[in-house]
């Protein structure tokens, strides 16, 4: 299938597509390092509600070898994005340190993880600023689908479209 | 003389797969093909006759309307608006169907 786990390693950072529950702590744990200052972490989990429905749970499938590249160039971009702020100076200490990006497929239930995106640098700012924008450029970009499942039956069950 | 099929796999996602029921297919391209190498007798199929050449296929299947809000990808690189009237199919790639996404 088309839509698969896969992962992919980027210059100082890590994308991941999965179907296991992502382990949240584990992958907060990975970007850690002596030398940052911070550690910036968005979870995106499922909500229970969609315009006063009751939601069920998501189900996310994804294009996964063309979403791990567009994954992939994102955490780039990001690099390039913070790489002009103040703080960076030419070949010196880079802005970011590492950078995860991990996606979880399949069945999402209420409550738990789709997303975690982990950025650890030596100032606030840039891992503040990485995360925010590796979330948006996601959103945007990534080959990746969910389904939000109502109570009361599948039949109504929606493909979303991130606008 | 045999003249080869060209054919091309389309991927369905999302609302798409839901459409037509399934998350794969092989397509034949109509048209010749040019039995000798020169660059002008493959033309190739236009990726904007793609779509009707799907919903004709599915003709039951609401497609039309996922199609026309979708954009494509051709061997795993996206397709952009305006390469889309450009585009020719020579038979071989893989053709998905990306319909507005909803990651994160």
């Amino acid at each position: 299938s088309a839509s698969h786990s896969d992962r992919l390693e980027t210059g100082n950072g890590e994308c991941v597509l999965s179907y296991e529950p992502l382990d949240t702590q584990n992958i907060i744990k990975s970007v850690g390092d002596d030398a940052a200052g911070a550690i910036a972490v968005f979870i995106g989990t499922t909500r229970n509600s969609f315009q006063g429905k009751t939601v069920v749970h998501l189900e996310y499938q994804a294009y996964s070898s063309l979403a791990i590249k567009t994954m992939a160039t994102i955490l780039e971009s990001a690099n390039t994005l913070v790489g002009r702020s103040e703080h960076s100076v030419q070949g010196t200490v880079p802005a970011l340190i590492k950078c995860k990006l991990h996606h979880r497929l399949g069945v999402v239930p209420v409550g738990e993880p789709s997303i975690v995106i982990a950025v650890s640098s030596p100032h606030r700012r840039e891992s503040f600023q990485a995360c925010e924008f590796i979330l948006e450029e996601v959103k945007a970009k990534a080959q990746i689908w969910k389904r939000e499942y109502y109570e009361g039956g599948n039949e109504d069950a929606q493909w979303k479209e991130n606008i | 003389m045999s003249s080869p099929t060209r054919s091309i796999t389309v991927l369905y996602f999302a609302a798409a797969f839901t459409a037509v029921g399934t998350d794969q297919e092989t397509i034949a391209l109509p048209g010749p093909v040019a039995t000798s190498e020169s660059e002008s007798g493959i033309e190739g199929f236009p990726l904007c006759s793609l779509p009707d050449l799907l919903c004709a296929r599915h003709p039951d299947a609401k497609l039309e309307k996922v199609l026309k809000g979708s954009r494509w990808s051709v061997n795993e690189e996206m397709v952009t608006e305006e390469e889309e009237s450009t585009v020719r199919l020579k038979g071989g790639e893989v053709v998905a169907v990306i319909c507005p996404v909803s990651g994160g």
